[in-house]
């Protein structure tokens, strides 16, 4: 059983990923926390509250930050739409927000738990998790790994060269890289291969039911968005991934490097710069003003599919189970 | 028949990309000239010389620019070795550099010539280019096209997302791209593709007689660089590909695209940042290169040797 804290900004795939948290028996999901990200804060707040309702969920929800350290706040109705979760029909929460706000949910539940038993799961921009490692350093040595969705090593979404997540608050994903925790990141390269085929929406619709119909139209429109601005087939479920992980320990395949968020590019801004430890023709040395650091992150590589799809299809079946669906 | 004029800083596959040029014949080599980046200018102009007296090659050949415009110097010693073009026994030079610099070589060549009928093949860093725009800015309306070897998109080189070339002068490369020519940009991304597989070796030696042989040497150290260096099975070998599409436009399929040479990242400074979508809203500057037709490579590059082993 794995502890974790899922630190959120929904968004679609955001809310798979805490179905999958809630859902998955092998995960024990301490608390939700929410950060600007896809949408401002109130309404990614909200979202969270709404999907907690629809599939009978009851744990702590606390709000973060509302803006990132630095950089002017960036959000992606593009994809998510104007309540950052356009598409179903959002129910009206259930419970309160935890009065706390999300950075000292984080710190009081890490150091409440024994040493190296909970993981830090962010799937939005890093700025609560940034901010909770300067308030409380004792956390770094004490959670037990960070899993983060964000960067890439081949690609962009917001821009040529930068994933969303990193963009929109890369001092603090910086933050986080050099934090001396374990971190895997599970960027695009990654979350690209994690796509809700029409095979994976037949098994959820086989599953029946409202929790069944709310991801259907999750994807449902996240799907036309990913068709309309990128051109894909099928929509990929990135956060889902970083939880999947934990419940699957074989579920991906990943590989150690270096990895440093590119901070002042003109173009290249919010980019992870990722130096492979021992991936032919992507180890490069240092060079003149480029110390290349340890290879310290695991970059996830490669994606088991159909584990990932049992688990998304099990969370689901689970949730609308208990809710006596 | 297409004119050129190839601007290089030898290296092991700019010394191909030199035979391919002179060797095939529906090219028509105009000049050679050189410019800091593998190795120190006065290296690659040794050895450019070499190579031609190697091959029997007699066309002029130009120095240029001995530093990047801007940046401190860069050279690539764990690929090339301490001479530039280590590996095989260099020949003398048989004959003396044109006494011009390259960049006024470049533009008496093309203002020279009539209009839209020659080729910038630049396949070291773009110093000597941009240096020449600027001296004739009239340059740029004037040359048919530019097909350089640089960048990378997905495929890395230099660092994890660098190519050697553009990033030995990204100011000068910057403002290639910037000047509103037709570019076609070979990256790592299309001459990763173009290796020199013991397969490719074996028919270049058993073809090419004593300058086969010669090619064989360079590629053999190149190939050694790459496994001990990268970790690659084989030797990219990057610069014939620009060469080759003036003979074959089929050789490689490009896209277009809009590109930006990265001049302020920390860690990125030098990436050429390429566009396909418009998600910049620009306006395309560049095809890039995507897929090689390797078999259809091979056979000009062997053809070219064996042509000038020949005659």
């Amino acid at each position: 059983m794995e502890k974790i804290i899922l630190d959120c900004d929904p968004g679609h795939d955001d809310a798979i990923a805490i179905l999958l948290a809630a859902g998955n028996p092998n995960i024990e999901l301490l608390g939700i926390t929410t950060v600007a990200g896809n949408q401002t804060l109130p309404k990614v707040t909200r979202n969270a509250l709404a999907i907690c309702a629809a599939a009978g969920i009851e744990v702590p929800v606390a709000a973060g930050a509302s803006v990132p350290l630095v950089t002017p706040q960036v959000v992606a109705e593009d994809i998510h739409g104007d309540t950052g979760l356009d598409g179903p029909v959002l129910p009206e929460p259930t419970f309160e927000l935890d009065p706390r706000h999300a950075v000292d949910f984080i710190i009081e539940t890490v150091m409440s738990h024994e040493p190296k038993t909970v993981h830090l799961v962010p799937v939005g921009p890093l700025t609560n998790i940034a901010l909770a490692m300067r308030k409380e350093p004792a956390i770094i040595d004490r959670v037990k790994s960070v899993i983060l969705m964000g960067g890439s090593y081949t690609r962009g979404n917001s821009t040529v060269c930068a994933e969303f997540n990193i963009y929109v608050d890369p001092e603090a994903a910086e933050a986080v890289f050099r934090g001396a925790w374990d971190v895997t990141m599970v960027g695009l390269d990654l979350t690209h291969q994690a796509l809700a085929t029409a095979e994976l929406q037949d098994r959820v619709r086989a599953i029946g039911g409202d929790l069944a119909q709310f991801v259907l139209d999750i994807w449902g429109f996240v799907g036309s968005a990913y068709k309309k601005v990128y051109e894909f087939d099928y929509p990929p479920v990135h956060d889902a991934v970083c939880v999947a992980a934990l419940a699957d320990p074989q579920l991906l395949t990943c590989a150690k490097a270096f990895v440093t968020v590119e901070l002042h590019g003109q173009w290249t801004k919010g980019m992870t710069v990722a130096n492979f430890a021992d991936v032919p023709g992507m180890h490069h040395g240092s060079s003149e003003g480029l110390p290349m650091g340890a290879a310290t992150t695991d970059v996830a590589m490669k994606l088991d599919w159909d584990r990932f799809a049992d688990l998304v299809v099990d969370s689901i079946s689970a949730l609308a189970a208990s809710k006596g669906q | 028949m297409e004119n050129l004029i190839l601007d290089c800083d030898p290296g092991h596959d700019d010394a191909v990309a030199i035979l391919l040029a002179a060797g095939n014949p529906q090219l028509n080599l105009l000049g050679i000239t050189t410019v800091a980046g593998n190795q120190t200018l006065e290296k690659v102009t040794r050895n450019a010389l070499a190579v031609c007296a190697k091959a029997g090659i007699r066309v002029p050949v130009a120095a240029g620019a001995e530093r990047p415009l801007v940046r401190e110097q860069l050279i690539a010693g764990e690929i090339h070795g301490a001479s530039g073009l280590d590996g095989p026994v260099l020949p003398e030079p048989a004959f003396d550099l044109d006494p011009r610099p390259a960049a006024q070589f470049i533009v008496d060549t093309v203002m020279t010539q009539p209009a839209g009928t020659v080729h910038l093949v630049p396949i070291g860093p773009l110093t000597n280019i941009a240096l020449a725009m600027r001296l004739e800015p009239r340059l740029v309306s004037r040359v048919k096209s530019v097909v350089l070897m640089g960048g990378a998109v997905g495929v890395y080189g230099r660092t994890p997302v660098t190519e050697f070339n553009i990033q030995a002068d990204p100011e000068a490369a910057a403002a290639v791209f910037e000047a509103g020519w037709p570019i076609t940009m070979v990256p790592l991304d299309l001459t990763y593709q173009a290796l020199a597989t013991d397969e490719v070796l074996a028919r270049i030696g058993a073809e090419g007689g004593e300058l086969g042989t010669f090619v064989v040497e360079m590629l053999t150290f190149f190939g050694n660089q790459y496994r001990k260096e990268r970790g690659l099975p084989a030797a990219p070998v990057h610069d014939p590909c620009a060469v080759a599409k003036l003979i074959d436009p089929a050789v490689f399929t490009s896209r277009p695209a809009f590109v930006a040479v990265e001049l302020t990242g920390t860690w990125t400074w030098g990436q050429t940042v390429t566009d396909y979508r418009g998600q910049l809203g620009r306006p395309h500057n560049a095809e890039v290169a995507d897929r090689l037709d390797t078999v259809r490579f091979w056979d000009l590059v062997t053809d070219a040797i064996v042509h000038l082993h020949n005659s």
